[in-house]
């Protein structure tokens, strides 16, 4: 993927109001995640990077696409760092992008009667361009 | 007693039930309900995006609508609890006035005074209080052990919520307490069911919900309870995949809290919708003696 903006991590900053930098790498964030045995990169993992200059590779990982918005993350940060908001601002530079991560067309019709719409419009809000 | 309500989308086509049998409820125990006009869907979820306006532009208008007609505003959807709350509080903060005025000009609508957002729980703890509602049970559920689910939407960010204790919630607990129920300690009361992931990931909402019922199950629960249509469908609906995975695995009916609660106050039968849940709850409220 390439993206035209050269200063991600600025962006990615600016999104989500979270300094990457204020993150001093304990680890509470992801011991508490709830799908962190299917992520790529971890949050810690996903922040070190950030930290590194490697916005790029934490673009292209399935961490982000993974979150659940479950906000356990922010809440035992000891540096009131936010994950999940640095997630979503992953998440809008690569949508914004015109990657959608969810088809409508590719859902089933039983599903379609059955998924409360709540889930729908989240889904949708959360993964599509 | 009269609170402006605010139901949103699901609540009247999935989660009918969670909705019918709170406004029956709220009769017998004394206080109503007025769904105010013209709401519009609140967007499912909070956006935290800083340049992304138009995401907020739905509740604030619910919300400006709502402080047209009182100081509070009721919700029994989790993440309509949330995502209004939320989008309230920001709308009061010193320090992001200048995006509140810009939404505000923007929507049209009078802010005619401050408005605090409630959960139907908090109605039913704050301002009915537990003895209130114990004196209404027609037929405690006696014998019948419940695991109270919360999940994220209700208690985080607790800064923001602070609508119970954060790790531990107890007030639905405390609710199913009153009607005569037997709370079960339950580890999994905040961990999160993987949402909207089920539509997106199926089999990792699968995962995370199958953990939350495990939780349930070790405690020996009958029923899971909840608020959140959501967190209702992954609990309940995937529990087909559950055994389709795992021969062995016991189903537990998951029902809405409103659901018990207009069992333990007298609801007839039909007004329960019990017909809507997946894993039929019947069997084991029959066990206890309750449904007629
Ligand atoms: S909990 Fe906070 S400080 Fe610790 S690794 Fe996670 S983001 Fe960094
Ligand atoms: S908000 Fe996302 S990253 Fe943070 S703990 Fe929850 S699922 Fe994991």
């Amino acid at each position: 993927m390439e993206y035209p903006d050269k200063t991600l991590i600025r962006q990615i900053e600016t999104l989500s109001g979270q300094g990457i930098s204020d993150c001093y790498q304990c680890g509470r964030c992801t011991s508490g995640c709830p799908v962190v045995d299917e992520m790529d990169l971890n949050p810690r993992q996903t922040i070190l990077l950030l930290q590194l200059g490697k916005a790029e590779e934490v673009l292209g990982s399935n961490g982000i696409w993974l979150c659940a918005s479950c906000m356990v993350c922010g809440t035992r940060c000891p540096c009131e760092v936010d994950y999940a908001r640095i997630a979503e601002a992953c998440r809008a530079i690569v949508l914004r992008a015109k990657n959608s991560k969810v088809d409508p067309d590719s859902i089933k019709d039983e599903n379609i009667e059955e998924i409360p719409q709540q889930a729908f419009v989240a889904s949708f809000r959360k993964f599509a361009g | 007693m009269r609170y402006t309500y605010y139901p949103g989308c699901t609540l009247y086509t999935t989660a009918r039930s969670l909705n019918d049998c709170a406004l029956k409820v709220a009769e017998r125990i004394g206080f109503e309900l007025a769904e105010m006009p013209a709401w519009t869907c609140c967007g499912a979820i909070y956006n935290t995006n800083s340049d992304d306006l138009a995401a907020s532009v739905g509740p604030v208008r619910n919300l400006a609508r709502a402080s047209q007609l009182g100081d509070k505003l009721v919700t029994l959807c989790a993440a309509c609890y949330n995502v209004l709350k939320r989008t309230n509080t920001a709308l009061n903060d010193p320090e992001k006035q200048d995006v509140a005025k810009r939404l505000l000009d923007y929507v049209e609508e009078p802010f005619e005074r401050p408005i605090e957002v409630i959960h139907y729980l908090e109605v039913l703890r704050d301002d009915i209080g537990w003895d209130q509602i114990r004196g209404k049970v027609t037929r405690p559920l006696s014998g019948l052990k419940v695991a109270s689910y919360y999940g994220c939407l209700m208690v985080r960010p607790p800064k923001v919520l602070q609508f119970d204790d954060p790790t531990n919630p107890m007030c639905l607990d405390d609710l199913m307490a009153a009607i005569g129920a037997e709370p079960v300690q339950f580890d999994f009361k905040t961990k999160c069911c993987g949402g909207y992931l089920v539509v997106s990931q199926h089999d990792v909402a699968v995962k995370c919900s199958r953990r939350i019922i495990d939780n349930a199950a070790d405690y020996n629960a009958d029923v899971l309870v909840t608020t959140c249509p959501l967190c209702h469908y992954n609990l309940d609906a995937l529990q087909r995949d559950m055994k389709a995975e795992d021969p062995d695995f016991q189903p537990i009916p998951v029902l809405y809290f409103t659901q018990l609660l207009g069992l333990a106050t007298g609801l007839r039968k039909r007004e329960l919708a019990l017909d809507y849940n997946k894993i039929d709850p019947r069997p084991v409220l029959k066990k206890v003696g309750n449904v007629s």
